[in-house]
């Protein structure tokens, strides 16, 4: 386990509280955008991605099932949940159980960042929300500037959700 | 009170005693109820039944169940007395079933925790009338009234604690800040408030209000309590209150035994029974397990911050018994643990580290081969365990049948075969509802009125038969009726109507083909919807319940003769013997009951339409073929080029006289499947009927045969 | 009415006394020994008791001891049939055959806590010790 991802989890742990976790987003990178999940919503985190069994006659960007001791969760690929390229799983890929209204799901992602809080007044909605468009932009609800860059906070329910349900 | 008393319980005991009564009563009555009169057996067990839910209701101040059950016991005391000739069965038999009803009804709110509230003055009044109706007989006659049934108030009563709940227990904790001053006293003030509600507690540190030095224990470790109450979470906290300095308060849930362990190490625990020697502990114990005695009770020098300890401890259990009650949460768990089980005996049996070369493994396979019989056993013991007669499930359909029947004004018999056949549990929860529906369907719809049947040469009175059978692991549950049975060009129209069939004639299809139509959504042929069957929830919703158990329901029906509505549901779901096998970098579990035969493959014996669809050559016998990974849209395997397939094996599956010739690459082995379902996020696909974790942690995907066969008759 | 009130839990004896002061005169024993102390002490004074109150567990002597001294001092002095005591035990302890066992021993109502104040008021009036 890389050491980064030891205080991660140690973040999540102490974040476990009620309180303590208003505010506070797991942050992650896929290509060249990092975006945020609310902690409330992560069960936890996988740091190699374990093996995957496909399923068939699904949509494309489920990946499969994986087996958390005993527990078996899909995993979903956010990139290709996003309209984008598939990425080549490496060792630094990772996947983030969420629980989403008791439906467990694990969304694989290229790399786990840290936890931030955000204040919520300093979220801005999306500038323009395309209607018609198939990529991110419609499961983000809103950006947040940390430092010099833009995080996407995503909303999970969304981007677990089923498209006919849009 | 170390026990678990739940069972025993005044209140439970007349709930259970009372429905066990009212359910045997209902039973006798449906079965008399096409008789002429009651037989005597029949008066006497109504009467006593009566009588003892008067009495015991009586006891416990259920008043409109004591009035209901008095009315009903003089009627059969008036009945069993002087044997009047004029009584209308039919009405008594309704009679027996509303009070039947109406005392369920409150039994039912009483076990929710209520008050018994119904009002039973109506019932009350219709079976004065009755009893005034057939006294009058007799009085014509000029024949002599028997004596009144005296109704003795008991002298005696009981009252059930308030609330109504069952015991729970809870861990709470008080952590104060850092500044609290007399923290002790401070949680005093909240044992104190809790004390009003609870029904035992217990708290640590024990010598709040004897040492002020408690207090920085407080401050530093929290003020912890284990409480015994009827009342809820948020109860317990409010009880605690917001005293100032708090600054948080957990209130957890916990089990019996930590709240009987208390806060001691179980060494520590003082001993309270002070017996002189072994001769008087035997004696001692003898005399506990029949009943309490007086001075069992007494409470011995109660500390503060400890439960109430008695003189003796309460004793273990009563005289042996041949059956015993389980939970049926316990029974759940204790599957889903010899599931883990077996999985975990998979991990251990395959693991990879036995596989360097050059072990000697015998004593290990030795061992392991004993390790797998005693988990085969356990699960057999288990299954059997789960295994309950479809007895009661058969005779709700009884009332079902009278009921429905009776509002509609047909007079219809029920024959029932095979109700002790034996399926799971879970199985038998699952098929009431269906079941149901298809009696509802066939007395409402199936069987016609007196009137039609009579002018069809038929027997006025119509004939259901419910019947349970086992065959070939399989159980099968037919509803059948001698009604005027389907029509196939009207469900046929309708389905065309409906865009079911495209512009296939109707000779197209196989009568049982055209019946499937009825259980497609939306699909009534009734065009008015009865209240019986119909409103909205039509035969679909059956097929859908009864495949959410991997179960198949098949129709046929001869028109003016009846139909026949066969349910074929697994014996049980839990744990199948399954072949696991590689396709692609995928692998499958097939059921081991379902394969027929393994084939090598070789090129000869494939058949190719034009159209592209496979079939399979064997002993001059054609079958069709699929391979799952064109079928499935996996990666081809590596090992067919282009997808030929030299080197694998073709599996031959059986379903309902049904065959279809599989392609696989390898396979693994035989072993117990766990079956799990699949997560509902991923949505239901065709030829897959679940998941499974295999020894290694990998995760196998179970294929559903029967879907495989008629998603390929569909392409 | 006269009452007499055995409870050792100082809540639930706050509690019973809060409502049965209002029916008539309320004595309170914490024990079941005092209790039957108290119930001979009246019946000498040619006071007796209209209802007794008894917690099952109590120090000393327990409910069930101190119901059966009870009926037996009453048998002594010769009071049998509804002239004896009301007696009305109240107890956490509701298996059946803890109720069949105090039934037997002669206490007339069985009482689960927490009281049903309800279902109580209807039970004394029921026995005529309130209108």
């Amino acid at each position: 386990m890389a050491e980064e991802n030891l205080e991660e989890l140690e973040a999540l742990e102490a974040a476990s509280d009620e309180d303590a976790q208003k505010g506070k987003y797991m942050t992650f990178q896929i290509g060249e955008e990092c975006y945020g999940i609310a902690i409330s919503y992560v069960n936890e985190i996988i740091n190699n991605i374990p093996a995957i069994a496909a399923v068939p006659e699904v949509d494309d960007y489920i990946k499969g099932l994986i087996n958390i001791r005993g527990k078996i969760v899909p995993v979903v690929d956010v990139k290709v949940r996003f309209g984008q390229e598939p990425f080549e799983y490496t060792d630094r890929t990772c996947v983030i159980v969420i629980d989403v209204k008791s439906t467990m799901v694990g969304l694989i992602v290229e790399k786990v960042a840290e936890v931030i809080t955000v204040d919520e007044k300093e979220i801005i909605p999306p500038p323009s929300l395309n209607q018609t468009s198939n990529g991110k932009e419609k499961y983000v609800f809103g950006l947040v500037r940390v430092g010099e860059d833009v995080k996407l906070l995503l909303n999970p329910e969304r981007l677990i959700g089923d498209e006919a349900l849009d | 009170m170390a026990e678990d008393f739940n069972m025993e319980n005044m209140l439970d005991i007349f709930l259970y005693e009372s429905s066990q009564l009212l359910e045997s009563l209902e039973n006798t009555v449906l079965e008399k109820k096409d008789e002429d009169c009651f037989d005597e057996p029949a008066i006497d067990e109504i009467f006593r039944a009566m009588h003892t839910i008067k009495g015991s209701s009586a006891i416990m101040m259920y008043e409109n169940i004591t009035k209901v059950s008095h009315k009903l016991e003089d009627i059969f005391y008036y009945i069993r007395e002087s044997h009047p000739d004029n009584v209308p069965h039919l009405e008594l038999v309704e009679h027996v079933l509303d009070v039947s009803d109406f005392i369920t009804g409150e039994l039912d709110k009483i076990r929710d925790g209520g008050d018994p509230d119904g009002d039973e003055s109506g019932i009350v009044e219709e079976l004065d009338e009755f009893l005034t109706q057939i006294k009058s007989g007799i009085e014509k006659a000029g024949e002599e009234l028997p004596p009144e049934n005296k109704y003795e108030e008991p002298s005696q009563f009981y009252i059930a604690p308030a609330g109504g709940g069952s015991v729970k227990y809870y861990k709470a904790s008080i952590y104060f800040r850092e500044d609290t001053e007399m923290s002790n006293i401070r949680a005093y003030t909240s044992v104190y408030a809790l004390k009003e509600i609870v029904d035992d507690m217990e708290y640590m540190p024990d010598d709040i209000i004897s040492n002020e030095n408690s207090a920085d224990t407080i401050i530093e470790d929290g003020f912890h309590m284990l409480i015994k109450c009827k009342h809820s979470r948020e109860e317990i906290i409010d009880a605690i209150g917001d005293t100032s300095g708090m600054e948080r308060v957990e209130v957890n849930e916990c089990s019996q035994k930590e709240f009987e362990m208390g806060f001691h190490e179980p060494d520590q625990e003082p001993i309270v029974i002070e017996l002189d020697d072994k001769e008087k502990e035997k004696k001692e114990e003898k005399k506990i397990k029949t009943e309490p005695v007086p001075g069992d009770y007494v409470v011995k020098g109660k500390e503060t911050g400890k439960g109430k300890k008695l003189a003796k401890n309460q004793s273990k259990s009563g005289p042996k018994q041949s059956y015993i009650s389980v939970n049926i949460e316990k029974m759940d768990s204790l599957m889903d643990m010899i599931g883990e089980l077996v999985i975990a005996e998979a991990v251990v049996l395959q693991n990879p580290d036995l596989k360097v070369p050059g072990l000697d493994l015998t004593n290990f396979q030795k061992a392991a081969s004993q390790l797998s019989k005693i988990t085969t056993e356990l699960q057999d013991v288990i299954m059997s365990m789960r295994m309950m007669p479809l007895t009661n499930t058969f005779q709700k359909m009884n009332r079902i049948v009278f009921d429905v029947s009776r509002k509609l004004g047909k007079d219809i018999g029920l024959d029932v075969i095979g109700e002790n056949t034996e399926v799971d549990k879970n199985i038998i929860e699952h098929i009431s509802d269906p079941l149901m529906h298809l009696i509802r369907n066939s007395v409402d719809h199936g069987i016609e009125s007196k009137e039609e049947r009579i002018a069809a040469g038929k027997n006025p009175r119509g004939k259901i038969t419910l019947q349970a059978k086992n065959e070939g692991g399989k159980v099968y549950v037919i509803v059948k009726d001698d009604g005027k049975g389907l029509n196939k060009h009207v469900i046929y129209e309708k389905a065309k109507k409906n865009g079911l069939v495209g512009d296939r004639p109707i000779t197209d299809f196989t009568d049982k083909e055209i019946y499937q139509f009825i259980t497609y959504p939306g699909f009534s042929t009734k065009e008015q919807v009865t209240e019986y069957s119909g409103r909205g929830v039509g035969m679909d919703v059956v097929v859908k319940n009864i495949q959410a158990i991997g179960g198949k329901l098949e129709i046929d029906s001869i028109e003016g003769a009846g139909s026949e509505m066969t349910l074929k549901i697994p014996l049980t779901l839990a744990i199948i013997n399954g072949i696991v096998m590689l396709v692609g970098n995928s692998t499958f579990v097939i059921e081991t009951n379902a394969i027929k035969e393994f084939v090598r493959f070789s090129k000869e014996m494939l058949v190719r339409e034009p159209g592209g669809e496979e079939y399979m050559m064997l002993r001059g016998e054609c079958y069709p073929f699929i391979r799952l990974n064109q079928r499935f849209h996996l990666a081809p395997p590596e090992t067919a080029e282009g997808g030929d397939g030299e080197e694998g094996i073709v599996v031959v599956l059986e379903h309902e006289d049904e065959f279809i010739c599989v392609y696989i690459d390898e396979l693994i082995g035989e072993q117990e499947i766990v079956v799990k379902p699949i997560p509902s996020y991923i949505k239901k696909v065709q030829g897959l009927s679940g998941c499974t974790q295999l020894g290694d942690g990998s995760i196998a995907l179970i294929l559903d045969i029967a879907g495989l066969i008629s998603g390929n008759e569909r392409r | 009415m006269k009452i007499l009130l055995a409870e050792d839990d100082f809540a639930s004896r706050k509690f019973m006394v809060n409502y049965l002061e209002k029916y008539g005169e309320c004595d309170i024993t914490v024990d079941g020994e005092e209790a039957v102390d108290a119930f001979i002490m009246a019946l000498e004074d040619g006071e007796p008791y209209d209802l007794v109150c008894l917690d099952v567990m109590m120090p000393v002597i327990d409910g069930y001891q101190a119901l059966k001294a009870i009926r037996d001092i009453e048998k002594d002095h010769g009071i049998a049939g509804d002239d004896r005591v009301k007696i009305i035990m109240t107890t956490a302890l509701n298996e059946e055959r803890n109720v069949k066992k105090a039934f037997e021993m002669g206490c007339t109502v069985y009482c689960g806590k927490p009281i049903d104040v309800e279902k109580f008021q209807m039970i004394l009036k029921k026995l005529e010790l309130i209108k």
